[in-house]
């Protein structure tokens, strides 16, 4: 007999890990590329887009339970020192104020590598100590009421103060983590330099961007005999389950935790967030229903951010254009903790080269923990990657288009592995097409203008194959309705509406007659966090599994009343037919004619395909206008080519590459965290200083999906889309500028405010 | 004081301090309207008060005694969504949806002063209300609809 249980490998934000996998119940055959479907594939409308345009959705914020208290922080208004002392007592004097917590009142858990409430000062606006009152303002005047003394310490606030030999120690056994640095190497670069007749060198800097979800991190948790309940404004409601059961020393029944709308997550809402703990630990100390949300200011400043970067590029190729080596020294600020996303993986994965090595150093600072941001590493790589293909390509006197096609990866080098499905030949000819890029390499400049036209192009990959384990359960209901039940989270990407119709897709049932359930670890099966753009091609199969059962009994109890054979009968529509025959039963009649019996099936998400990679590509092409007396820039249009396999419902993918390529346009032109050199404090932690894209910034955007279904990565053909469209923009973007510049000059650092594109104009000069 | 939400009177006894926000919120348990930024800066508070858009997170509930305040619960429900609701809905003029019920009141503040705008009257318009998941080209074409479907509405009385 076969193995039940085997292991298999899955990728998540860049990260390969081994999981053990017990093989689904059945294993359909996959929906070809020219399978005829009739709900997959189509624009089906947002299934909770009624509950959001009405304010009916409710969110961790929205949850208000009879008796709630609410809960406060105080934060050290300094980067780095030692609280040498904390007197709650002036805020417990408060009326309506109903109790404090600080170091010694929670649990010894360390988020991102400082624990709660440390006494340790690591970072600006680190959390001290908890107040909870009636309300959110009598609250926050507790806070300001607590006597807290700060002995401060010059705190290290950059990477390269960091790394300076007498620099302060960040953390206990150093400024870098233990890893440090990171090599990653194939081939032998050295020779592949020594064959290069064409050599660039260059150094690239990426700012820290901040997720700026708008529903800050944030929860409500109700202590109640024993047990807990926490509505979670989370990406991963098992992950917090987990996280909130090892913390407080409950089994996992003694948790339950709910997520059902969530307002913004992009990467930062991964497990249990410092607002669980302290929601959790003053309800459980109180007995009382406590809600603690960060504040704008704590959810701009702790709540994870994407690391800065510097990357040092060198590339070498033959004159023909053929890279002959690709080196990268990176330089990664991670704040005070957080892990390990590095810039190299793209250099690794993109192109055709044999000869590839990269050193990732990760430091740390004495600023807020980086956390995954949409596409961790990679966007921050492909900002460097990219911009250094186009400063060969003017090198060589080359179409940076041609240039990218003339190193077409075939297939993923370091692990040597075919992939499953690519189709970045497509995204470079499509995009090409619809943007007219030989058109525009080929404008006439207007070099009299102040005003300058540039365009630019940057592809991209990403691992997004997802993976077991996940599971779902198909139930039919009396009426001839199904839910869907499913332990994932909808953070606004679509997971209802997709899992609805490959459901009703399975089952021919009408989607309007599906629902899904998702959201809430007691009643669910689990399913892994929402990240690493994982959902559709995790879940989507578990369900699709889960379904196909579903619908085997509900045809075999049909068949009976259709005095058929099982076989012999198929559905559409949520209607049974005989085939060949008029006779037929509506859903709703055959439930009612089984009465109470409740058709029930069970999936789960098989194994990922032996040796073999997972990936998502595109092309991105961006045109702007640079104005070359003010610096400012003025992105004109971004065409965008994906190849994320099979599409479940090309509204939401589309919505996600519009929304993903608006993020990428914040990261290449705008967004950027400031701190106080000296003093490590924040300069910009609001809203209207850390630069986000208004409605008014955005570009004409056509983006598009190419290829097709992906049969060999599972069997409903989908890749994960929803981070690769933030990858290529900001290099499309400075390639654009550079092009308007006239390319006598590179750009190589961004945000690309007026003032760095004027200096780049200086340095041409 | 009298409050006049969505239609109906309220008696509410808030201090002089507290905001809109806060009693729509907590008092009220009128959680459509959100709280994101606190300080006028990003339009997920929008409400209308008498027919014009407000921040209700600077707007003091002292201010507004007597006044009709409509917020998104008042606008639409179920079955008989507001014009510029189904727009949304039609066009996928959301993600998270956090930000929806402020682009929607700020859509019809909008259009109760423009009711046929341009483009750039429409990004004019809704450049005060952010959206982090970049709904924004979706948002722009759900208020034209919602324009020409409201206008196309009174042709035909």
């Amino acid at each position: 007999m076969a193995k039940r249980f085997v292991t298999t490998k899955v990728e998540v934000e860049g990260r390969e890990e081994t999981k053990t996998v017990e093989l689904p119940s059945r294993n359909p055959s996959p929906w070809q590329d020219d399978a005829e479907l009739h709900v997959v594939g189509q624009r089906v409308q947002r299934m909770d887009a009624l509950e959001k345009v009405t304010g009916a959705a409710r969110y961790t914020a929205d949850v208000q339970l009879a008796g709630m208290l609410h809960a406060a922080l105080l934060r050290a208004p300094a980067a780095r020192g030692r609280v040498t002392a904390l007197d709650l007592s002036p805020a417990l004097a408060i009326p309506g104020v109903r109790g404090a917590i600080a170091f010694d009142d929670v649990p010894d858990v360390k988020l991102d590598g400082v624990r709660l409430f440390d006494r340790t000062i690591h970072y600006a606006n680190q959390p001290v100590a908890a107040v909870c009152a009636d309300s959110l303002e009598i609250a926050e005047r507790a806070v300001r009421a607590i006597v807290c003394t700060i002995e401060p310490e010059p705190p290290v606030v950059s990477a390269e103060s960091a790394l300076a030999p007498d620099a302060a120690r960040v953390r206990p056994h150093g400024n870098t983590h233990r890893s440090s640095p990171r090599i990653l190497s194939r081939g032998d670069v050295d020779e592949g330099f020594r064959e290069a007749e064409v050599t660039i060198e260059r150094e690239y800097r990426t700012p820290v961007a901040l997720h700026t979800a708008l529903e800050p991190h944030g929860a409500v948790a109700d202590w109640s005999a024993g047990s807990v309940t926490v509505w979670e404004s989370t990406q991963g409601v098992f992950n917090t389950r987990a996280d909130l059961a090892e913390a407080f020393g409950l089994p996992l029944t003694a948790v339950r935790v709910i997520s059902h709308y969530m307002g913004g997550g992009f990467g930062a809402k991964n497990g249990a967030s410092f607002a669980a703990y302290t929601a959790v630990a003053l309800s459980k100390r109180l007995g009382r229903r406590v809600r603690c949300l960060f504040d704008r200011e704590g959810e701009q400043t702790d709540a994870g951010n994407r690391s800065a970067t510097i990357q040092r590029v060198r590339i070498g190729a033959r004159r023909d254009g053929t890279l002959t080596a690709i080196s990268l020294d990176a330089t990664i600020a991670l704040g005070i903790g957080g892990w390990l996303a590095g810039p190299a993986r793209i250099y690794h994965e993109l192109y055709r080269c044999p000869n590839v090595r990269s050193a990732e150093t990760f430091v740390f600072t004495n600023t807020a923990p980086m956390s995954s941001f949409r596409a961790p590493g990679s966007v921050e790589g492909a900002f460097g990657l990219e911009c250094a293909m186009d400063a060969l390509a003017r090198e060589l006197g080359m179409d940076p288009l041609e240039l990218r096609r003339r190193n077409y990866a075939t297939h993923d080098q370091d692990k040597r592995r075919p992939y499953s499905g690519k189709h970045l030949d497509e995204c470079y000819r499509l995009g090409a097409e619809r943007f007219g890029w030989d058109t525009g390499r080929r404008r006439k400049r207007d070099d009299t203008s102040p005003v300058r036209r540039g365009v630019g192009m940057a592809s991209l990959t990403w691992g997004a194959g997802g993976g077991p384990p996940a599971y779902a359960t198909v139930r039919i209901n009396q009426d001839g309705t199904i839910d869907v039940l499913t332990g994932t989270q909808d953070l606004g990407t679509g997971a209802r509406t997709v899992m609805a119709q490959i459901a009703a897709e399975t089952l021919g049932a009408n989607v309007d007659d599906v629902r899904t359930v998702l959201g809430d670890t007691e009643r669910l099966p689990f399913t892994p966090n929402s990240w690493g753009s994982i959902t559709t091609a995790s879940v989507g199969p578990a369900v699709r599994v889960a379904a196909e059962e579903a619908r085997d009994s509900l045809f075999e109890a049909a068949a009976g009343m259709l005095d058929a054979d099982p076989d012999d009968l198929e559905s559409r529509d949520s209607e049974i037919h005989v085939k060949h025959s008029d006779r037929c039963l509506r859903f709703s009649e055959v439930c009612e004619k089984l009465g109470d019996v409740m058709i029930i099936g069970q999936g789960s998400r098989g194994p990922n395909p032996d040796k073999t990679a997972l990936s998502a590509f595109g092309a991105q092409f961006a045109e702007v206008e640079v104005n070359v007396e003010t610096g400012n820039v003025r992105v004109l249009r971004i065409v965008a080519a994906h190849d994320s396999g099979r599409i479940v419902n090309p509204t939401l993918a589309e919505s996600q590459l519009e929304g993903g390529i608006i993020q990428g346009l914040g990261y290449a032109l705008y967004e950027e965290r400031m701190l106080d050199g000296r003093s490590g404090l924040p300069l910009n932690p609001t809203m209207h200083d850390y630069k986000v894209p208004t409605v008014a910034d955005v570009p004409q955007i056509d983006a598009f999906f190419v290829g097709t279904a992906d049969v060999v990565a599972n069997h409903t053909g989908a890749k994960g889309l929803a981070e690769p469209p933030i990858i290529g923009v900001a290099p499309a973007i400075a390639n654009a500028v550079a092009d308007a510049l006239g390319g006598a000059t590179d750009v190589t650092e961004i945000p690309l405010t007026p003032w760095r594109v004027q200096a780049s104009i200086e340095r041409a000069r | 004081m009298r409050l006049i939400v969505n239609g109906a009177e309220h008696d509410v006894a808030a201090p002089d301090h507290e905001t809109l926000l806060t009693t729509l919120r907590d008092r009220l348990s009128l959680t459509g309207t959100k709280l994101v930024c606190a300080r006028g800066e990003c339009g997920a508070c929008t409400v209308l008060l008498d027919g014009i858009s407000a921040y209700a997170c600077l707007t003091l509930t002292a201010a507004c005694d007597s006044r009709a305040v409509t917020t998104i619960e008042g606008l639409g429900r179920d079955s008989d969504l507001d014009p510029i609701q189904a727009a949304f809905v039609e066009h996928d003029a959301l993600q998270c949806g956090f930000c929806t019920p402020g682009q929607i009141m700020a859509a019809a503040s909008l259009l109760h002063e423009n009711p046929a705008p341009t483009e750039s009257e429409v990004v004019r318009g809704m450049s005060g209300n952010l959206c982090r998941c970049g709904a924004y080209p979706k948002i722009v074409r759900a208020v034209q609809a919602a324009a020409l479907s409201a206008n196309g509405k009174s042709a035909n009385g």
